[in-house]
């Protein structure tokens, strides 16, 4: 019996297609359940996090 | 309060004991270094420890110490404390809690007047910044005074912000306003005492600028200046004494009294009864002025008015000396250089030598105010300034240039972008003025003309007039005509767009007297528009939108950015493409072109002309052969796009056109009341802004609770929003406020709305990838005439032929050679066809009128019979 521990995240579907991209990089996802729910592994989290903190902040704008 | 005065007294005491303390001890340590005033010594515990240190003294950062040196000292000293009033005590000590988030910012120490609610405005020691109150009851008296003295930052309904820079100020020396007099009207509106640091700096720049003048008098250019020192400061350097003609004989017309210094001296002009056309006549305009000056008595008000310069002027005495055509240039940059910039004015009412031009506005021309008070600032002293006039589009910057030109009187050249723009000009210059066709001449790569008698106008482009290559015969006899003549008056249209290079040439090529700049946006992405301040001159006017929008001027818009979300598969695309096959993803979103056929639906439904702005020309197809609109681009041919035009302007039932990019300068637009964006040169703030002017001018501007309206589409979560962002930065600066749309209410019931299903979606996606990588380039439809400005039709090859080979590559198919030819019923039928050739036959069969309909038919059948007839006679 082998368990991995997992954290659901719920996003809306672009943000499901930005970590389907990061996930062909690195694997995380654990399972992909729907257009708004994905299971990825619980201790990559806080990289994920970052890195589409990241990626979204290069589409907004500021001066 | 009788539990609050309790801890109010006490915490002092307590909480702050430790704190008066840290105090002591920092004073103490002041002291023994002997430097209390460096600011980068130990400083407060508190404040000063925050403030980054700078190499420079920062003068803020030394009134703040000298402040909290004060407090602290009062507050070490028991006796100080129990005097103040314990809500005194209570707000200091919370000051002292927040002050350190704002470091640099934390003026506290500038002290309110007593009266600070009845004045507007607020000055920053640091920056020269100026905040003012939109809602205050003289804002706008306080607003015409900022627009002459300040450069306007940013201009929304209640707070505006204004910055005092050194060319603003040249600029408002340049209008005619003394130094003084702009510190005093500033210390009256103030809400704090002017500071000693942006008073200095006033000082400084404006006793340099604007005293020395540059004036084209019977041909021959003089330096002038009310002060003597100043000329005499300039003759002790090298170029400009070299520069300098010593008069061999006293000019005629100067009361000369030739000084030691061999200066004429002439007594200074007076506006006197110097009436610009247009305005109403010279004595009720006088009146009017003096009227104004009766009832208000404040004192800016006669500082904004516009003639009060002469009045100061009037008893001084100008002197002058003569300086070298040839060196005129040299003498120019020597004189910025020495921070002595000179204006340039041309005394053209005394001027004999070039003839007049008899011009005039047709009687029934009526400027509006906003146009009057740009104009009284280029004439104020009764001659003409040079300089930049900035209005928005569609609120008649045409009208301006043609009522200066009507003012001077000489011949006059303008010069504009593109060869469109310059029919347009033409025409206008004959709509609003008496001129006649035979006065008025054109120079474009087509038209060569020069005008009859000896003066005239003539229209121009810049790239035209600026071109250094081999010229054909005609052109080179056109510019030598140009180059021969002495212009009293060159009109600079779009002034933002032209390079510093081709401007340079410009200038050296043509002898001017006076310039004029005008434009809609004074920005450019990179950062050049004070190339500007010494090519042609300070800014004389800029106009605040809002006010002009809410007097009518110029409609009323809401803007809005439509946030459409990206479908999965596009976005799954998006992700993985490259940049410029991206930009097409996000155009070609079919959430996107949901919103837009649905934003289309809804506004024609409530009687609006709408116009699509696409700069991606594969979208634009796209686009309008889905929704079924007409489209012009730059591939559209001539005869074509005539005829969508004018559809747009009279037929009821065509009331949407898509238009490229050719649509921002190469088309005169029809006027729309709205305006939909699907895609856009990445963030250019001048092409927004340019776009919103094609709806400001809208006709039903004035009827009750109109609006016109101004969508951005974006797709959500893609670069396109960055870019969004930044365009609308022009705007809002202005004061316009774009809501934001996130969900259109009632699209998903919306009947035949395209794209409804994710096969379809799934289709037009594999479509899109089909589509080449040109395919995603922007405005590359558009070619430029010849003599069109660079970068103003912005395609990517400047209009050369495309290097691609010109043959699309072929499709091979298997299959019979009868199936192909329709021996099997095989037929084609075009599917998605273009309404633009629908409309071309409607207007072919339905246009013609019945009598040659009727010819048409007989001579139809007269053939028929005499084919008939033949064949019987050859059986």
């Amino acid at each position: 019996m082998k368990a991995i521990k997992g954290v659901l995240l719920t996003c809306d579907s672009a943000l499901k297609q930005i970590l389907l991209t990061m996930n062909e990089k690195q694997s995380f996802i654990i399972e992909d359940l729907d257009d708004n729910h994905v299971v990825i592994k619980a201790d990559e989290e806080y990289r994920v996090r970052l890195e589409v903190e990241a990626e979204l902040e290069k589409n907004s704008f500021d001066a | 309060m009788a539990t609050k005065r309790p801890s109010a007294v006490t915490g002092p005491s307590t909480s702050k004991r430790a704190r008066t303390d840290g105090d002591d001890d920092y004073i103490d340590v002041d002291d023994g270094l002997q430097e209390p005033l460096m600011p980068d010594s130990p400083g407060s515990p508190v404040e000063t420890s925050l403030i980054p240190k700078g190499a420079t003294i920062n003068f803020t950062a030394l009134r703040r110490r000298l402040a909290d040196e004060r407090d602290a000292a009062e507050r070490s000293n028991d006796k100080g404390i129990n005097n103040l009033s314990s809500l005194e005590v209570h707000r200091r000590q919370q000051d002292r809690l927040i002050s350190h988030i704002f470091m640099d910012h934390d003026f506290s120490w500038l002290h309110l007047k007593n009266d600070h609610a009845s004045r507007p405005l607020w000055i920053s020691p640091n920056d020269g910044h100026i905040i003012l109150e939109g809602f205050s009851p003289i804002a706008e008296q306080a607003q015409d005074f900022l627009v002459a003295i300040s450069e306007p930052d940013s201009r929304p309904a209640f707070i505006h912000e204004y910055k005092l820079t050194p060319y603003s100020l040249y600029a408002a020396v340049s209008v005619g306003l003394q130094t003084e007099d702009i510190i005093e009207v500033l210390n009256r509106l103030s809400k704090v005492p002017v500071p000693d640091t942006i008073v200095s700096f006033i000082r400084e720049r404006t006793t340099s600028y604007g005293k020395v003048k540059l004036v084209l008098k019977h041909n021959k250019y003089f330096i002038e200046s009310t002060h003597p020192d100043t000329l005499q400061f300039l003759l002790k350097d090298q170029v400009i004494r070299e520069a300098r003609v010593i008069p061999t004989q006293v000019a005629p017309e100067t009361t000369t009294i030739t000084g030691m210094a061999g200066l004429t001296i002439s007594k200074a002009p007076v506006k006197g009864g110097l009436v610009i056309p247009g305005t109403s006549k010279p004595t009720g305009e006088t009146a009017g002025l003096d009227g104004r000056k009766q009832t208000d008595a404040d004192l800016f008000t006669s500082v904004v008015g516009v003639d009060n310069d002469e009045i100061d002027e009037d008893d001084d005495n100008v002197h002058a000396f003569e300086i070298d055509d040839s060196k005129i240039d040299a003498v120019k940059k020597r004189c910025n250089e020495l921070e002595y910039p000179m204006l340039e004015e041309y005394d053209f009412r005394n001027d004999t030598i070039n003839p007049n031009l008899d011009i005039d506005l047709k009687p029934s021309t009526v400027i509006r105010p906003y146009q009057e008070t740009s104009l009284s600032k280029m004439f104020g002293n009764g001659r003409a300034r040079s300089g930049i006039i900035v209005l928005p589009c569609g609120a008649g910057k045409t009208l301006v240039g043609i009522t200066a030109a009507c003012t001077i009187k000489k011949s006059c050249l303008v010069l504009c972008t593109s060869s469109v723009s310059v029919m347009q000009w033409k025409q206008q210059f004959m709509m609003w003025s008496n001129i006649t066709e035979k006065q008025i001449a054109v120079f474009t790569s087509d038209q060569k003309e020069k005008f009859a008698g000896e003066s005239g106008i003539v229209v121009s482009t810049y790239t035209m007039v600026a071109n250094t290559q081999v010229r054909s015969h005609e052109s080179k006899k056109m510019m030598e005509f140009l180059e021969s003549r002495e212009w009293g008056f060159i009109l600079l249209d779009e002034v933002h767009v032209v390079p510093a290079t081709v401007f340079r040439r410009v200038v050296t090529k043509i002898k001017a007297h006076s310039k004029l700049g005008l434009t809609a946006t004074l920005v450019r992405e990179d950062d050049k528009i004070s190339d500007l301040n010494y090519m042609i001159g300070p800014k004389l006017y800029e106009a605040n939108w809002m006010d002009l929008a809410a007097k009518g001027h110029i409609a009323n818009v809401q803007c809005a950015e439509v946030w459409c979300p990206m479908t999965p598969e596009f976005y799954r695309e998006y992700l993985r493409e490259k940049t410029r096959k991206r930009m097409l993803l996000y155009c070609m979103n079919p959430k996107k072109i949901q919103a837009c056929q649905f934003l289309i639906r809804y506004h024609e439904d409530r009687g609006d002309k709408i116009i699509v702005f696409s700069d991606n020309v594969f979208a634009l197809e796209h686009y309008a052969r889905k929704l079924g609109k007409l489209y012009i681009h730059g591939a559209t041919s001539q005869v074509e796009r005539m005829r969508v035009l004018d559809h747009f302007r009279s037929n009821p039932k065509v009331n949407t056109i898509f238009l490229s990019k050719v649509g921002d300068t190469s088309i005169d637009l029809p006027e729309a009341t709205c305006l939909i964006q699907i895609s856009s040169h990445f963030g250019s703030r001048r092409q927004e802004a340019q776009r919103l002017g094609r709806i400001l001018r809208a006709k039903r501007r004035n009827d009750e609770g109109f609006n016109a309206f101004f969508y951005s589409l974006v797709s959500k979560d893609t670069q396109e929003m960055y870019y969004s962002t930044k365009r609308q930065k022009f705007l809002i600066d202005q004061g316009y406020a774009f809501k934001i749309i996130t969900h259109l209410d009632g699209l998903d019931t919306l009947p035949d709305l395209v794209y409804r299903t994710r096969d379809e979606q799934i289709e037009l996606i594999s479509s899109v990838l089909l589509a080449s990588e040109s395919d995603a380039d922007l405005g590359s439809d558009v070619r430029g005439a010849e003599g069109d400005l660079d970068g103003t039709v912005t395609s990517k090859n400047f209009g050369l032929p495309p290097s691609r080979g010109g043959m699309p590559a072929a499709k091979r198919t298997t299959g019979s050679l009868t199936a192909l030819s329709g021996a099997q019923h095989m037929s084609y039928v075009e599917q998605n066809k273009s309404a633009n050739k629908k409309l071309a036959k409607e207007t072919i069969a339905a246009n013609r009128h019945k009598l040659f309909a009727k010819r048409d038919k007989e001579r139809v059948q007269a053939k028929k019979d005499a084919q008939k007839a033949a064949t019987a006679g050859g059986s």
